[in-house]
Protein backbone atom coordinates (compact mmCIF):
# COMPACT_ATOMS: atom_id res chain seq x y z
CA UNK A 1 0.00 0.00 0.00
CA UNK A 2 1.29 3.45 -0.88
CA UNK A 3 1.58 5.69 2.19
CA UNK A 4 3.74 8.57 1.04
CA UNK A 5 2.70 10.81 -1.82
CA UNK A 6 3.95 14.03 -3.38
CA UNK A 7 2.54 17.09 -1.61
CA UNK A 8 -0.47 18.73 -3.21
CA UNK A 9 1.71 21.75 -4.03
CA UNK A 10 4.07 19.52 -5.99
CA UNK A 11 1.20 17.84 -7.85
CA UNK A 12 -0.18 21.32 -8.61
CA UNK A 13 3.16 22.44 -10.03
CA UNK A 14 3.32 19.26 -12.13
CA UNK A 15 -0.19 19.81 -13.51
CA UNK A 16 0.60 23.45 -14.19
CA UNK A 17 3.79 22.48 -16.05
CA UNK A 18 6.03 24.53 -13.76
CA UNK A 19 7.82 21.64 -12.06
CA UNK A 20 11.39 21.19 -13.32
CA UNK A 21 11.97 18.25 -15.68
CA UNK A 22 13.84 16.10 -13.15
CA UNK A 23 11.22 16.20 -10.37
CA UNK A 24 8.50 15.91 -13.02
CA UNK A 25 9.86 12.51 -14.09
CA UNK A 26 9.89 11.30 -10.48
CA UNK A 27 6.29 12.48 -9.95
CA UNK A 28 5.29 10.72 -13.19
CA UNK A 29 6.96 7.53 -12.01
CA UNK A 30 4.99 7.77 -8.77
CA UNK A 31 1.67 8.58 -10.45
CA UNK A 32 2.01 5.64 -12.83
CA UNK A 33 1.77 3.36 -9.81
CA UNK A 34 -0.59 5.43 -7.66
CA UNK A 35 -4.29 5.64 -8.61
CA UNK A 36 -4.91 8.30 -5.95
CA UNK A 37 -2.31 10.71 -7.35
CA UNK A 38 -3.44 9.96 -10.90
CA UNK A 39 -6.96 10.96 -9.89
CA UNK A 40 -5.63 14.14 -8.27
CA UNK A 41 -3.60 15.00 -11.38
CA UNK A 42 -6.67 14.39 -13.57
CA UNK A 43 -8.67 16.72 -11.34
CA UNK A 44 -5.95 19.36 -11.46
CA UNK A 45 -5.90 19.09 -15.26
CA UNK A 46 -9.64 19.66 -15.18
CA UNK A 47 -9.04 22.75 -13.04
CA UNK A 48 -6.60 24.00 -15.66
CA UNK A 49 -9.18 23.25 -18.35
CA UNK A 50 -11.85 25.18 -16.50
CA UNK A 51 -9.52 28.18 -16.14
CA UNK A 52 -8.49 27.95 -19.82
CA UNK A 53 -12.15 28.16 -20.82
CA UNK A 54 -12.54 31.33 -18.74
CA UNK A 55 -9.63 33.20 -20.34
CA UNK A 56 -10.36 36.21 -22.50
CA UNK A 57 -9.48 35.22 -26.06
CA UNK A 58 -6.25 36.76 -27.40
CA UNK A 59 -6.28 38.07 -30.97
CA UNK A 60 -4.59 35.80 -33.52
CA UNK A 61 -2.59 36.93 -36.50
CA UNK A 62 -4.86 37.12 -39.55
CA UNK A 63 -3.50 34.05 -41.36
CA UNK A 64 -3.11 31.72 -38.39
CA UNK A 65 -5.95 29.42 -39.36
CA UNK A 66 -4.73 29.15 -42.98
CA UNK A 67 -1.20 28.38 -41.77
CA UNK A 68 -2.48 25.57 -39.57
CA UNK A 69 -4.71 24.23 -42.37
CA UNK A 70 -1.63 24.06 -44.60
CA UNK A 71 0.13 21.92 -42.02
CA UNK A 72 -2.73 19.51 -41.30
CA UNK A 73 -1.68 16.94 -43.86
CA UNK A 74 2.04 17.11 -43.23
CA UNK A 75 3.25 14.07 -41.32
CA UNK A 76 4.85 14.87 -38.00
CA UNK A 77 8.58 14.35 -37.64
CA UNK A 78 9.62 10.82 -36.80
CA UNK A 79 10.36 10.05 -33.22
CA UNK A 80 14.00 9.98 -32.19
CA UNK A 81 15.53 6.57 -31.64
CA UNK A 82 15.32 5.08 -28.17
CA UNK A 83 17.94 6.32 -25.72
CA UNK A 84 20.97 4.38 -24.49
CA UNK A 85 20.13 2.50 -21.37
CA UNK A 86 22.70 0.44 -19.49
CA UNK A 87 21.29 -2.91 -18.48
CA UNK A 88 21.30 -2.53 -14.74
CA UNK A 89 21.15 -5.72 -12.75
CA UNK A 90 17.83 -5.25 -10.98
CA UNK A 91 16.17 -7.64 -8.55
CA UNK A 92 13.88 -10.11 -10.26
CA UNK A 93 10.48 -8.67 -11.07
CA UNK A 94 11.70 -5.07 -10.84
CA UNK A 95 11.28 -2.90 -13.87
CA UNK A 96 12.20 0.70 -14.40
CA UNK A 97 9.19 3.01 -14.44
CA UNK A 98 7.70 3.84 -17.84
CA UNK A 99 8.45 7.49 -17.02
CA UNK A 100 12.13 6.68 -17.73
CA UNK A 101 11.61 5.20 -21.19
CA UNK A 102 13.11 8.20 -22.97
CA UNK A 103 15.95 8.75 -20.49
CA UNK A 104 19.56 7.69 -20.87
CA UNK A 105 20.61 5.48 -18.00
CA UNK A 106 24.22 4.91 -17.02
CA UNK A 107 25.77 1.90 -15.31
CA UNK A 108 26.10 1.58 -11.56
CA UNK A 109 28.94 3.52 -9.94
CA UNK A 110 30.23 3.02 -6.44
CA UNK A 111 29.82 6.20 -4.38
CA UNK A 112 30.11 5.04 -0.78
CA UNK A 113 30.23 1.68 1.01
CA UNK A 114 27.04 -0.13 0.01
CA UNK A 115 25.78 2.78 -2.07
CA UNK A 116 25.67 2.71 -5.86
CA UNK A 117 24.54 5.39 -8.23
CA UNK A 118 23.40 5.43 -11.85
CA UNK A 119 23.12 8.73 -13.66
CA UNK A 120 19.78 9.27 -15.37
CA UNK A 121 20.08 11.81 -18.15
CA UNK A 122 17.07 13.40 -19.78
CA UNK A 123 18.08 14.24 -23.37
CA UNK A 124 15.64 17.18 -23.32
CA UNK A 125 16.94 18.51 -19.99
CA UNK A 126 20.51 17.25 -19.56
CA UNK A 127 21.36 19.53 -16.63
CA UNK A 128 18.73 17.98 -14.37
CA UNK A 129 20.14 16.08 -11.43
CA UNK A 130 18.36 12.74 -11.63
CA UNK A 131 19.67 9.36 -10.53
CA UNK A 132 18.97 5.81 -9.54
CA UNK A 133 20.35 4.87 -6.13
CA UNK A 134 20.96 1.38 -4.88
CA UNK A 135 21.60 1.15 -1.17
CA UNK A 136 22.67 -2.12 0.44
CA UNK A 137 20.73 -3.74 3.27
CA UNK A 138 21.00 -1.80 6.53
CA UNK A 139 23.22 0.88 4.98
CA UNK A 140 22.70 4.56 5.55
CA UNK A 141 22.74 7.15 2.85
CA UNK A 142 25.39 9.64 4.02
CA UNK A 143 23.90 12.41 6.14
CA UNK A 144 22.94 15.25 3.88
CA UNK A 145 20.80 18.30 3.34
CA UNK A 146 19.76 19.95 0.08
CA UNK A 147 19.84 23.29 -1.64
CA UNK A 148 16.30 22.63 -2.91
CA UNK A 149 13.67 19.98 -3.33
CA UNK A 150 14.57 16.29 -3.21
CA UNK A 151 12.09 13.69 -4.48
CA UNK A 152 12.72 9.99 -3.90
CA UNK A 153 10.52 7.30 -5.40
CA UNK A 154 11.05 3.78 -4.04
CA UNK A 155 11.26 1.22 -6.85
CA UNK A 156 12.27 -1.78 -4.78
CA UNK A 157 12.88 -2.54 -1.13
CA UNK A 158 12.54 0.36 1.23
CA UNK A 159 14.11 2.70 3.75
CA UNK A 160 13.42 4.43 7.02
CA UNK A 161 13.76 8.15 7.50
CA UNK A 162 13.24 9.02 11.15
CA UNK A 163 9.90 7.48 12.11
CA UNK A 164 8.68 7.09 8.55
CA UNK A 165 9.06 3.96 6.49
CA UNK A 166 9.07 4.15 2.72
CA UNK A 167 8.24 1.06 0.67
CA UNK A 168 7.76 0.31 -3.03
CA UNK A 169 5.62 2.99 -4.68
CA UNK A 170 6.16 5.56 -1.92
CA UNK A 171 7.51 8.98 -2.74
CA UNK A 172 9.50 10.96 -0.18
CA UNK A 173 9.67 14.72 -0.51
CA UNK A 174 12.35 16.73 1.29
CA UNK A 175 13.37 20.35 0.90
CA UNK A 176 16.10 22.72 2.00
CA UNK A 177 14.81 22.56 5.57
CA UNK A 178 15.37 18.78 5.77
CA UNK A 179 18.65 17.26 6.91
CA UNK A 180 18.45 13.49 7.03
CA UNK A 181 20.24 10.19 6.85
CA UNK A 182 17.85 7.56 5.49
CA UNK A 183 18.47 3.94 6.52
CA UNK A 184 17.87 1.16 4.01
CA UNK A 185 15.73 -1.84 4.96
CA UNK A 186 17.53 -5.16 5.55
CA UNK A 187 16.99 -6.24 1.92
CA UNK A 188 18.24 -2.92 0.59
CA UNK A 189 16.59 -0.28 -1.53
CA UNK A 190 16.50 0.99 -5.10
CA UNK A 191 15.17 4.51 -5.64
CA UNK A 192 14.74 7.05 -8.36
CA UNK A 193 15.70 10.47 -7.01
CA UNK A 194 15.82 14.04 -8.25
CA UNK A 195 17.82 16.74 -6.54
CA UNK A 196 17.56 20.46 -6.95
CA UNK A 197 20.21 22.88 -5.87
CA UNK A 198 22.83 20.26 -5.19
CA UNK A 199 23.55 18.02 -2.27
CA UNK A 200 25.15 19.24 0.95
CA UNK A 201 27.28 16.63 2.58
CA UNK A 202 28.80 17.82 5.85
CA UNK A 203 31.09 14.75 6.04
CA UNK A 204 32.47 15.42 2.57
CA UNK A 205 33.03 19.08 3.38
CA UNK A 206 34.93 18.06 6.50
CA UNK A 207 36.92 15.49 4.57
CA UNK A 208 37.99 18.11 2.05
CA UNK A 209 38.91 20.48 4.87
CA UNK A 210 36.59 23.23 3.72
CA UNK B 1 -25.39 36.17 -38.18
CA UNK B 2 -22.08 37.84 -37.50
CA UNK B 3 -19.25 36.15 -35.66
CA UNK B 4 -20.08 38.20 -32.60
CA UNK B 5 -23.56 36.73 -32.39
CA UNK B 6 -22.42 33.13 -32.77
CA UNK B 7 -23.16 31.25 -29.58
CA UNK B 8 -20.15 30.16 -27.57
CA UNK B 9 -20.05 26.35 -27.65
CA UNK B 10 -20.37 24.57 -24.33
CA UNK B 11 -18.40 21.53 -23.18
CA UNK B 12 -20.72 19.01 -24.82
CA UNK B 13 -20.59 20.94 -28.12
CA UNK B 14 -16.79 20.98 -28.05
CA UNK B 15 -16.59 17.27 -27.27
CA UNK B 16 -18.92 16.53 -30.17
CA UNK B 17 -16.76 18.66 -32.50
CA UNK B 18 -13.61 16.76 -31.48
CA UNK B 19 -15.45 13.48 -32.07
CA UNK B 20 -16.36 14.64 -35.59
CA UNK B 21 -12.74 15.49 -36.34
CA UNK B 22 -11.70 12.07 -35.05
CA UNK B 23 -14.39 10.18 -36.96
CA UNK B 24 -14.24 11.86 -40.37
CA UNK B 25 -11.46 14.47 -40.41
CA UNK B 26 -14.29 17.02 -40.53
CA UNK B 27 -12.72 20.40 -41.36
CA UNK B 28 -15.88 22.36 -40.61
CA UNK B 29 -15.89 20.94 -37.10
CA UNK B 30 -12.16 21.65 -36.86
CA UNK B 31 -12.72 25.27 -37.88
CA UNK B 32 -15.25 25.65 -35.07
CA UNK B 33 -12.81 24.12 -32.58
CA UNK B 34 -10.09 26.41 -33.85
CA UNK B 35 -12.29 29.46 -33.47
CA UNK B 36 -13.02 28.61 -29.84
CA UNK B 37 -9.70 27.23 -28.68
CA UNK B 38 -6.91 28.97 -30.61
CA UNK B 39 -7.47 32.46 -29.09
CA UNK B 40 -7.79 30.99 -25.58
CA UNK B 41 -4.70 28.83 -26.01
CA UNK B 42 -2.81 31.87 -27.21
CA UNK B 43 -4.03 33.86 -24.19
CA UNK B 44 -2.79 31.05 -21.96
CA UNK B 45 0.62 30.93 -23.64
CA UNK B 46 0.99 34.72 -23.45
CA UNK B 47 0.22 34.64 -19.74
CA UNK B 48 2.75 31.84 -19.38
CA UNK B 49 5.44 34.24 -20.55
CA UNK B 50 5.64 33.70 -24.32
CA UNK B 51 6.24 36.65 -26.60
CA UNK B 52 3.87 37.27 -29.50
CA UNK B 53 5.66 35.32 -32.25
CA UNK B 54 6.46 32.36 -30.02
CA UNK B 55 2.92 32.27 -28.63
CA UNK B 56 1.60 32.33 -32.18
CA UNK B 57 3.80 29.44 -33.27
CA UNK B 58 3.03 27.43 -30.13
CA UNK B 59 -0.70 28.02 -30.62
CA UNK B 60 -0.38 26.51 -34.09
CA UNK B 61 1.46 23.53 -32.60
CA UNK B 62 -1.32 22.99 -30.06
CA UNK B 63 -4.04 23.16 -32.69
CA UNK B 64 -2.16 20.72 -34.93
CA UNK B 65 -2.01 18.22 -32.09
CA UNK B 66 -5.76 18.67 -31.58
CA UNK B 67 -6.19 17.64 -35.21
CA UNK B 68 -3.75 14.73 -35.11
CA UNK B 69 -4.77 13.30 -31.77
CA UNK B 70 -8.51 13.86 -31.93
CA UNK B 71 -8.99 10.09 -31.98
CA UNK B 72 -7.24 9.87 -28.61
CA UNK B 73 -9.81 12.15 -27.01
CA UNK B 74 -12.16 10.28 -24.69
CA UNK B 75 -15.02 12.38 -23.35
CA UNK B 76 -15.57 9.84 -20.57
CA UNK B 77 -12.10 10.65 -19.24
CA UNK B 78 -11.83 14.39 -19.59
CA UNK B 79 -13.75 17.36 -20.87
CA UNK B 80 -12.71 19.10 -24.08
CA UNK B 81 -11.12 22.10 -22.38
CA UNK B 82 -9.26 19.78 -19.98
CA UNK B 83 -7.87 17.80 -22.90
CA UNK B 84 -6.78 20.92 -24.77
CA UNK B 85 -5.31 22.42 -21.59
CA UNK B 86 -3.11 19.32 -21.15
CA UNK B 87 -1.93 19.59 -24.77
CA UNK B 88 -1.23 23.34 -24.42
CA UNK B 89 0.69 22.80 -21.18
CA UNK B 90 2.86 20.14 -22.80
CA UNK B 91 3.56 22.30 -25.85
CA UNK B 92 4.49 25.14 -23.48
CA UNK B 93 6.94 22.86 -21.65
CA UNK B 94 8.44 21.74 -24.96
CA UNK B 95 8.89 25.33 -26.15
CA UNK B 96 10.52 26.28 -22.85
CA UNK B 97 12.98 23.42 -23.23
CA UNK B 98 13.84 24.49 -26.74
CA UNK B 99 14.28 28.07 -25.61
CA UNK B 100 16.54 27.03 -22.75
CA UNK B 101 18.64 24.57 -24.71
CA UNK B 102 18.75 26.72 -27.83
CA UNK B 103 18.36 23.57 -29.88
CA UNK B 104 15.65 21.73 -31.72
CA UNK B 105 13.52 19.61 -29.47
CA UNK B 106 14.97 16.19 -28.78
CA UNK B 107 11.85 15.29 -26.90
CA UNK B 108 9.49 12.85 -28.52
CA UNK B 109 6.14 14.49 -28.99
CA UNK B 110 4.67 14.68 -25.52
CA UNK B 111 1.81 12.31 -24.97
CA UNK B 112 -1.11 13.72 -23.13
CA UNK B 113 -3.12 10.67 -22.22
CA UNK B 114 -0.71 7.99 -21.22
CA UNK B 115 -2.30 6.63 -18.12
CA UNK B 116 -4.74 3.81 -18.35
CA UNK B 117 -7.92 5.26 -16.90
CA UNK B 118 -9.07 3.93 -13.58
CA UNK B 119 -12.68 2.73 -13.35
CA UNK B 120 -13.34 5.70 -11.10
CA UNK B 121 -11.98 8.10 -13.69
CA UNK B 122 -14.27 6.67 -16.34
CA UNK B 123 -17.36 7.17 -14.25
CA UNK B 124 -16.60 10.55 -12.88
CA UNK B 125 -15.24 12.79 -15.66
CA UNK B 126 -18.44 14.84 -16.01
CA UNK B 127 -19.17 14.90 -12.34
CA UNK B 128 -15.58 15.85 -11.52
CA UNK B 129 -15.64 18.82 -13.86
CA UNK B 130 -18.89 20.02 -12.33
CA UNK B 131 -17.48 19.68 -8.80
CA UNK B 132 -14.38 21.61 -9.81
CA UNK B 133 -16.44 24.38 -11.34
CA UNK B 134 -18.39 24.68 -8.09
CA UNK B 135 -15.28 24.50 -5.93
CA UNK B 136 -13.63 27.28 -7.96
CA UNK B 137 -16.78 29.36 -7.55
CA UNK B 138 -16.54 28.81 -3.80
CA UNK B 139 -13.08 30.36 -3.55
CA UNK B 140 -12.52 33.96 -2.51
CA UNK B 141 -11.37 36.30 -5.28
CA UNK B 142 -7.85 36.21 -3.86
CA UNK B 143 -7.77 32.42 -3.73
CA UNK B 144 -9.09 32.15 -7.23
CA UNK B 145 -6.36 34.49 -8.43
CA UNK B 146 -3.79 32.36 -6.60
CA UNK B 147 -5.01 29.21 -8.37
CA UNK B 148 -5.13 31.02 -11.71
CA UNK B 149 -1.59 32.34 -11.32
CA UNK B 150 -0.41 28.89 -10.19
CA UNK B 151 -1.58 27.49 -13.51
CA UNK B 152 -0.81 30.37 -15.81
CA UNK B 153 2.45 31.97 -14.67
CA UNK B 154 5.96 31.02 -15.62
CA UNK B 155 7.04 31.75 -12.03
CA UNK B 156 3.90 31.35 -9.92
CA UNK B 157 5.37 32.30 -6.54
CA UNK B 158 6.84 35.58 -7.78
CA UNK B 159 3.68 36.37 -9.77
CA UNK B 160 1.40 35.72 -6.79
CA UNK B 161 3.65 37.78 -4.55
CA UNK B 162 3.58 40.79 -6.86
CA UNK B 163 -0.08 40.54 -7.98
CA UNK B 164 -1.43 40.28 -4.44
CA UNK B 165 1.28 42.30 -2.67
CA UNK B 166 2.18 39.35 -0.47
CA UNK B 167 5.66 38.72 0.92
CA UNK B 168 7.25 35.74 -0.91
CA UNK B 169 7.49 33.91 2.41
CA UNK B 170 3.72 33.76 2.82
CA UNK B 171 2.91 32.76 -0.77
CA UNK B 172 3.45 29.07 -0.12
CA UNK B 173 1.01 28.97 2.77
CA UNK B 174 -1.57 30.95 0.77
CA UNK B 175 -1.32 28.47 -2.09
CA UNK B 176 -1.77 25.69 0.44
CA UNK B 177 -4.88 27.35 1.87
CA UNK B 178 -6.45 27.71 -1.56
CA UNK B 179 -5.58 24.12 -2.41
CA UNK B 180 -7.11 22.84 0.84
CA UNK B 181 -10.38 24.44 -0.22
CA UNK B 182 -10.14 22.74 -3.61
CA UNK B 183 -8.98 19.49 -2.10
CA UNK B 184 -12.42 18.12 -1.30
CA UNK B 185 -13.50 18.70 -4.88
CA UNK B 186 -10.43 17.15 -6.43
CA UNK B 187 -10.62 14.08 -4.22
CA UNK B 188 -7.29 14.28 -2.46
CA UNK B 189 -7.69 13.54 1.21
CA UNK B 190 -4.10 13.04 2.21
Amino acid sequence: MIRHHPTLETLLAHAAGTLADGPAVVVEAHAQGCPQCRATLDALDATGGQLLGELSPAPLEPATFERVLARLDVSPAVRPSPPRQASLALPQGTRLPAALRNAQIGRWFWVAPGVRYSRVRLPWAPAQNLMLLRVGGGRRVPHHSHGGMELTQVLWGGFRDGDDRYGPGDLGEADETTAHQPLADPEGCICLASLEGGLRLPWLTRLLGK
Amino acid sequence: MTALDAPVPDGADLSALIARVAASRDRTAYAALFKYFAPRVKAYLRRAGMEGAEAEEATQDVMLIVWRKADRFDPARAGATTWVFAIARNVRIDHLRRRNSGAASTMPELDTEEHAPSAETLMLADEREERIRMALDGLTDEQREIVRLSFFSETPHAAISSALALPLGTVKSRIRLAMVKLRAAIGNDS
